[in-house]
């Protein structure tokens, strides 16, 4: 089956590069994918942070009333999926869906764990830390922030509410993001990978295929045939011509062709005088 | 005339310059029969330990104990995910490289067992760095990959000599 010039040539290419490309498409995609949901988490903390700051006059002020309208507010536009503010216990203050509020934190949860992991919460994360990616119970996909509203002098001289200068963090603001956007995207580009990735094959294993087929198995081919001819006992220079290697075996094989054709003339001449001779002694 | 020729290429004369008889001759060749055939299913058994080990793999080494804070802790920090595959993909790309050279030039032995042990530590740092699940798919084809080739390579290499081999021991059976 594997045995013919074909195959031995062309399974080797195509095996290699079909494992090569799946890899390295593999390898793209995650990084593509890292790439979305880094871009994703920035534009998510940047939009957290923009929050805080449009709230803080309203915190300043214990403004609740404005502070649930603006919350309400920003909470309603499309592709948020929940946008909540809880304080130092864990207590849901503020938050786009009214049913959640006052309600306590699970601190073990995803977003929560990651500063209350030891003894001591930690104040500070990178921001690839504070994200968290889950299925929430809308099974919708989403990437949430957990951004920390810090003190500050302002908050700790306050005239309204009054916070202690040592409390680091005050609260925590909590947004969720729906991802289907960009989930729907990676899949686009996940089809067009691997549209890419069989162009890419059929288009490398045909053409090994075609230039094998044309430069190499078509003149052995002809040279097969041509040498069948010249053992038939028909000498003519009708070997295949163009690629150097297949003319010099044609021309070895006609010129041996040649001189054995002329050694079994010279034999039968010397058959023929002998017996002439042989006759005549006799 | 080839068959011939290969015989005389073939025939191993004694230390003191006499050719061996037909039997030990017989006996020789269905010894290199019996070494090709060998190679091919070394590189099988080969094969059936990587699908083992990558069926540990895609279990996320369930069956191994946690490794602990002190190991942790002496082996040090993972080297970043993206390093790892960087190395993956220059280690796929010249091992194929490489087997795609010994096709024509190499020994006809399986050499697929370095390969085992590159790609069970690409298993392994992935493992250690928590992100295996994510990557198992690249390892796991990346392996089939230069594996295949390798037998492939060793298949077809002793496939042929054995063929050879066979035709000198019918015409030494004639």
């Amino acid at each position: 089956m594997f045995n013919n010039f074909a195959s031995k040539a062309i399974v080797p290419v195509a095996l290699s590069l079909t494992g090569f490309v799946i890899v390295c498409s593999f390898f793209l995609y995650s990084a593509i994918k890292e790439d979305f949901m880094r871009n994703a988490v920035r534009q998510e903390t940047s939009l957290a942070d923009t929050v805080v700051r449009s709230t803080r006059y309203t915190m300043m002020t214990d403004d609740r009333e404005s502070l649930c309208q603006v919350i309400d507010s920003i909470g309603a536009q499309e592709g948020i999926e929940h946008l909540r503010i809880f304080n130092k216990e864990g207590v849901i203050m503020f938050s786009s869906q009214s049913g959640e509020l006052n309600q306590v934190v699970d601190k073990t949860t995803a977003g929560c764990i990651e500063c209350h992991s030891g003894s001591e919460p930690k104040v500070r994360l990178g921001s690839m830390q504070l994200a968290r990616h889950f299925v929430n119970a809308r099974n919708h996909s989403v990437l949430a922030i957990t951004a920390p509203i810090y003190n500050d002098e302002h908050c700790s001289a306050g005239d309204c509410h009054f916070h202690p200068a040592h409390q680091k963090v005050l609260g925590t603001l909590d947004i969720g993001l729906s991802t289907d956007s960009m989930d729907s995207c990676l899949l686009a580009l996940r089809w067009k990978m691997t549209a890419f990735c069989l162009m890419v094959l059929i288009l490398s294993v045909g053409g090994v295929s075609a230039l094998l087929k044309r430069n190499l198995l078509l003149p052995i081919d002809q040279l097969i045939d041509y040498v069948k001819k010249v053992s038939g006992g028909k000498l003519d220079n009708d070997f295949p011509k163009g690629i150097r290697e297949i003319e010099t075996l044609g021309q070895i094989y006609l010129d041996m062709a040649s001189e054995k054709d002329l050694a079994e003339t010279e034999l039968k001449k010397i058959r023929k005088a002998d017996n002439m001779s042989n006759g005549k002694g006799e | 005339m080839f068959l011939r020729r290969k015989q005389r290429q073939s025939q191993h004369l004694a230390p003191d310059g006499v050719v061996p008889g037909p039997d030990l001759r017989r006996k020789e060749i269905q010894d290199r029969i019996r070494y090709l055939k060998k190679q091919i299913n070394y590189g099988k058994l080969w094969m059936a330990l990587f699908f083992l080990v990558s069926l540990g793999a895609v279990v996320d080494f369930r069956f191994l104990p946690p490794i602990s804070e002190k190991t942790r802790q002496l082996l040090g920090g993972s080297p970043p995910t993206s390093l790892i595959s960087v190395a993956l993909i220059v280690y796929a790309f010249s091992a194929l490289i490489l087997i795609l050279g010994h096709m024509n030039t190499g020994p006809r032995r399986f050499r697929g067992w370095s390969h085992i042990g590159y790609l069970s530590a690409f298993y392994l740092f992935y493992y250690y760095a928590g992100v295996l699940r994510d990557n198992f798919w690249p390892v796991f084809i990346a392996g089939l990959t230069i594996l295949g080739l390798e037998n492939y390579r060793v298949w077809s290499g002793c496939s042929e000599a054995i063929r050879e081999e066979e035709k000198i021991l019918t015409s030494l059976k004639k």
